[in-house]
């Protein structure tokens, strides 16, 4: 794509978020949602195949449906409360529709179905996008309004993404696939806590972004979508075994890594708030994104995978450019001994 | 604390700046070194425990199991030089970064004063011991042996964090040395059970108790040889720690939330030592045989009594030693022979008669011969569950006899009668093979003079 244009529609996309984030009335919110919509329906297609278009139309549909949904909320928050301003949601109706349409737009269950789908069908840049940056918008709005969500349909659907995210993973070798069920299970992990304390959901949000962007660049620069392909890392750049296993094991929860910190917290956080059935079930709903994360430790690092004779010529060929790798690794695995600062955010 | 922990961290940029004919000489001289600091902490004064900082202390139960932890590491690096000489440098030096990693981790965990610290270092061993046992081990079971290694004591810990963090709500702390003082009785309610529950399954998973051992002859068999070493010297040690230190929050539920543990305990050890009978892998008798020892010593802290308690410290350092060098023993039988069948490497006092004597000392001490710990360390259990139940000492007495049967079946079978024509082109033992054996053996003949600093908190 002309470089010039690519940076304009990127620069839309920023824009939009930045847009969502920092408003003050429900129109410019949705006005932000649907620019960043638009804007990043060209970066989904960066490669122009059927494939492509079926993702990007099916990510279309269902954040359009969920853009309509959440001005249908906007206007009975108006009709209610006669006032645009984004403070709590006046209405009980209001607050439930626009709960499902942020959802939907987080790619909660029930309605995950299309985030498999349209992560798989992307590249890993623009699925690193999806997943990530995407996620920013919807859960802003979500923290905003949080004192007033409804907590038995918010943590319904949190609890149910955990589960559908650790048994959907269980049967895939699709990198992209794998990423985007782990996505749906650690949105479950992060609007879990939404009405207890928000600034969880931040951390959370944090260190998953943190997490899944060592993830993608280390796919990326192995040029690998399939657990096949990545287990042939062994023999083009073994550091970056090393390096896969330390960050799947973060992903999935165990100490002494930095994805510890945000479930520990919000485990802590529940119980304070007398529930303890809810975080231990979802802590052993966890173990399920364990047992496929350490499917793909195994075949990747813990094993010399058996490959072909010429994966050797792999590392003859060009080496993609990865930004920032070493700090990212370093911030997604070390940071648990830091977990007394969150003092700070209160 | 830190004089033993940042010298343990250090081991790591030791390992990798060290040349290629120093590596093995430089981590083994620094370890041994760093054990004999720890030494100093068994000067334990009084019950009292000694407190280093806010967040390390020592009392007479961590000090030897400490001691023990740090002594491990040299012989485990010792044990691992065979089997690593053909692999290049840098993973030899992955490997001893990995032992380093998992013991700065056990370090930490045995010291803990906070009980949110200690749960997540206990943790935290699970991460290099499952990359040790999946990356290094030699068959292709060990993936599935890792996997039951991690999820089993996953799935019993998860629920450990929980309750740790509800006894910090109801108390304001967990730091181990004010709950000493805090020490209120738990209230009768179905919620307290749940609670007593989630605290207990993790470390019963990790004794293991008799229905949740299988992950253990799994993951010790395929380990390799400093693998098994540590899990069962230590880790396994980690779970009775745990119970010893929690059930002291945890009364009065205790007295009949243990029947069901009891039963299978005492049951356990019978049915484990049984096993051990009709095994033909040299390495799974000597799993087995840690479960049973483990079930000793649940069946000990369960009846909480002074004596027990004893008994069971007792038990755990001395099984510790007889079990790691029992691996020992099984390995330098292992990198002869390729293989862990027990027949195939039989009569063997004929061609390594030295090495016979080093099996002859280490069935007899895991037999529990007089004067060894290990007899201190059963016949404390034995009188103790005794008084609990008269009718305890069928099941102690059957299992003292099936122990004594299946270690001499072990010893006879892999050193006596006629060797075998296919091995006697076996090389003989090395100088470092009986330097390991017999620094197993030294610690344990000498404790048996001065058995009281392995007793722990109630002598």
């Amino acid at each position: 794509m002309n470089p010039l244009i690519f940076t304009t529609i990127l620069m839309t996309v920023l824009l939009g978020t930045m847009i969502v984030m920092m408003s003050s009335h429900w129109l410019m919110i949705w006005i932000g949602f649907e620019m960043n919509l638009l804007a990043i329906i060209p970066i989904l297609m960066k490669k122009y195949n059927p494939r492509t278009m079926e993702a990007s139309t099916k990510y279309f549909l269902t954040q359009a449906t969920a853009s309509m949904l959440l001005m249908m909320a906007i206007i009975i928050n108006l009709m209610h409360s006669g006032q645009w301003t984004i403070t709590k949601v006046f209405n009980p109706t209001a607050s439930i529709i626009m709960t499902s349409a942020l959802a939907m737009k987080l790619g909660l269950t029930p309605f995950h179905f299309w985030v498999p789908e349209v992560t798989q069908g992307i590249s890993l840049t623009s699925g690193l996008i999806l997943l990530t940056w995407q996620k920013l918008a919807p859960m802003s709005i979500l923290y905003q309004i949080s004192p007033s969500i409804n907590l038995n349909i918010l943590l319904t659907m949190a609890v149910l993404s955990i589960l559908v995210g650790g048994w959907g993973g269980l049967n895939q070798t699709q990198l992209r696939k794998i990423m985007a069920y782990s996505s749906i299970a650690h949105m479950g992990w992060m609007t879990a806590v939404l009405v207890y304390n928000p600034t969880l959901t931040m951390l959370n949000m944090l260190i998953y972004i943190m997490m899944t962007l060592t993830m993608f660049m280390l796919f990326i620069h192995s040029s690998s979508t399939t657990t096949l392909s990545l287990s042939h890392t062994w023999n083009k750049t073994p550091l970056t075994t090393t390096l896969i296993l330390i960050t799947l094991l973060s992903m999935g929860g165990l100490p002494p890594l930095s994805g510890f910190m945000p479930k520990w917290m919000i485990i802590q956080e529940l119980t304070k708030n007398s529930s303890i059935i809810l975080p231990t079930l979802m802590a052993i709903m966890a173990l399920l994104n364990l047992y496929f994360y350490m499917r793909l430790t195994y075949s990747t690092s813990l094993t010399m995978f058996p490959s072909t004779n010429n994966m050797k010529m792999k590392w003859q060929f060009e080496t993609k450019r990865i930004t920032l790798l070493p700090p990212l690794i370093v911030m997604s695995s070390l940071l648990l001994p830091l977990t007394p600062m969150l003092s700070i955010l209160d | 604390m830190l004089k033993i922990i940042i010298p343990t961290i250090m081991l790591m940029p030791l390992t990798w700046l060290s040349k290629k004919n120093m590596i093995w000489i430089n981590t083994t001289t620094y370890s041994l070194l760093i054990s004999l600091i720890s030494l100093s902490l068994l000067n334990q004064p009084s019950n009292n425990s000694l407190n280093f900082s806010l967040m390390f202390f020592s009392d007479p139960l961590s000090a030897p199991l400490l001691v023990l932890t740090t002594w491990l590491l040299p012989l485990m690096l010792m044990a691992s030089q065979h089997h690593l000489s053909k692999e290049p440098l840098i993973r030899k030096k992955l490997y001893i970064t990995m032992l380093t990693m998992l013991q700065t981790f056990l370090i930490m965990t045995f010291t803990a004063t906070e009980l949110i610290s200690f749960y997540i270092l206990f943790e935290a061993t699970l991460v290099p011991t499952l990359i040790i046992i999946t990356r290094w081990g030699n068959q292709t079971e060990r993936l599935n042996a890792g996997l039951y290694f991690l999820f089993y004591t996953l799935m019993g810990s998860l629920p450990l964090l929980v309750a740790l963090i509800s006894i910090q709500n109801l108390t304001g702390s967990l730091n181990f040395l004010l709950i000493q003082y805090w020490n209120q009785a738990l209230p009768d309610s179905w919620s307290n059970i749940f609670l007593w529950l989630a605290c207990m399954m993790a470390f019963m998973v990790k004794m293991p108790l008799y229905g949740l051992h299988l992950w253990l002859p799994k993951a010790h068999v395929e380990a390799p040889i400093a693998g098994s070493m540590v899990l069962a010297a230590i880790l396994l040690k980690l779970g009775g720690y745990g119970m010893l230190r929690i059930t002291t929050m945890l009364n009065p539920q205790t007295s009949f939330m243990a029947y069901p543990f009891l039963m299978l305990s005492l049951w356990g050890m019978i049915m484990t030592s049984s096993i051990c009978l009709r095994q033909t892998d040299l390495k799974s008798l000597i799993a087995y045989s840690s479960v049973s020892h483990m079930a000793l010593v649940i069946v000990a802290v369960l009846i909480q009594t002074p004596w027990s308690y004893m008994g069971a410290t007792a038990l755990m350092i001395a099984h510790g030693l007889t079990s790691s060098m029992l691996f020992c023993l099984a390995n330098s039988n292992y990198e002869r022979t390729h293989s862990r069948t027990m027949i195939l490497a039989r009569g063997l006092q004929t061609l390594l008669p030295l090495m016979a004597a080093w099996w002859l000392l280490a069935s007899l001490t895991n037999l529990a011969l007089p004067p060894s710990i290990n007899l201190i360390g059963e016949l404390f259990v034995v009188m103790s569950s005794f008084s609990w139940s008269n009718i305890t000492i069928i099941l102690m007495g059957a299992n003292i006899t099936i122990t004594a049967l299946y270690s001499l079946y072990m010893l006879i079978t892999t050193q006596r009668g006629k060797y075998t024509h296919h091995i006697n082109n076996i090389k003989p033992s090395f100088t470092r093979e009986n330097a390991l054996m017999a620094l197993h053996m030294t610690p344990l003949l000498l404790l048996s003079l001065n058995p009281k600093i392995i007793l722990g908190f109630t002598y």
